[in-house]
């Protein structure tokens, strides 16, 4: 059996399509970068922070870029928002792919939506959750 | 061609049709590694706002198809009132009017017959559906200087 494989570029409407209508119950959100973006590479997302955690009420905005070979691999992710995680470059704001799950073990049926998630759960998870954080506002 | 295994034999009547006889001025490719999937050109018709120009387009045939409509959108740019700045279409017969008797043949003729004929009054691009209500020679203008830039061969 060979499953039907969705081609990159359906695939990512598909996940615009969605991001449009919302999900997550407004904890995160995303889009393209540029509505005129016909490669569909550039991509914004936000997470709100979890509550009970440092990130509290803090709106933080990640970029993402598909490449060419998305769903196959994930995309390069990194933060805009100045944010101190386990997982994240303290430099660059890059999101590690060896330290975060997700990107680690990564497989087509992924999307971007769920790394937005799974970045909020990074958040909430007690390793991170104290951690001294800069101040709000700030950029990588 | 291992590609073609587990494939519907209506999508491989449908290719080899599109293939061995091809609508005029409308070509369609599958790709080498997924039979699903199309690299479509389709020439801008004759005595439209679109002649002259060379249109690159993608199609899928979900799983589902063809109780499904293939899922089709322009790569090149083009300024078209029922077309958006992504290349997704506003055509009934994607959408709810899809019916498994339509192929991908129809869908193309029908896409080619959108090129010929916009319709404002169902806008997916309101830049160009209003430039096409005020005044649709300038619309036309502009359609025309898009294709000089995106949509030359």
């Amino acid at each position: 059996m060979t499953a039907t494989k969705v081609p990159r570029n359906f695939r990512l409407l598909e996940e615009l399509e969605r991001g449009e209508h919302g999900v997550g119950q407004g904890s995160i959100s995303y889009g393209l970068a540029d509505g005129d973006d016909v490669t569909l590479s550039k991509w914004n997302g936000t997470i709100l922070g979890p509550i009970n955690t440092v990130f509290e009420n803090r709106i933080y905005t990640v970029q993402l870029y598909c490449g060419d070979k998305y769903p196959d691999d994930p995309p390069a992710v990194r933060f805009v928002s100045k944010i101190n995680l386990t997982c994240v470059d303290k430099h660059t704001g890059r999101v590690d792919p060896t330290k975060f799950h997700l990107l680690k073990s990564w497989d087509r049926n992924q999307r971007i939506e769920n790394i937005l998630l799974a970045l909020r759960r990074e958040m909430a998870a007690p390793y991170n959750r104290k951690l001294p954080q800069p101040a709000e506002g700030t950029f990588f | 061609m291992s590609s073609l295994s587990g494939l519907p034999r209506r999508i491989i009547k449908e290719t080899e049709k599109l293939l061995q006889d091809p609508v005029p001025g409308i070509s369609a490719v599958p790709h080498e590694d997924n039979a699903r999937y199309f690299n479509v050109i389709i020439q801008g018709p004759d005595s439209s706002p679109y002649e002259g120009g060379t249109f690159k387009l993608e199609l899928f045939l979900p799983d589902d198809y063809p109780m499904a409509p293939p899922k089709v959108r322009f790569l090149t740019k083009i300024f078209h009132p029922n077309i958006d700045r992504l290349g997704r279409i506003c055509l009934d017969i994607l959408k709810d009017k899809w019916s498994p008797a339509l192929q991908i043949r129809t869908v193309l003729l029908s896409i080619q017959a959108l090129l010929s004929a916009p319709n404002p009054d169902d806008p997916l691009n309101n830049e160009a559906a209003d430039l096409w209500k005020k005044d649709e020679r300038r619309a036309i203008e502009t359609a025309r200087e898009y294709i000089r830039l995106y949509a030359s061969e």
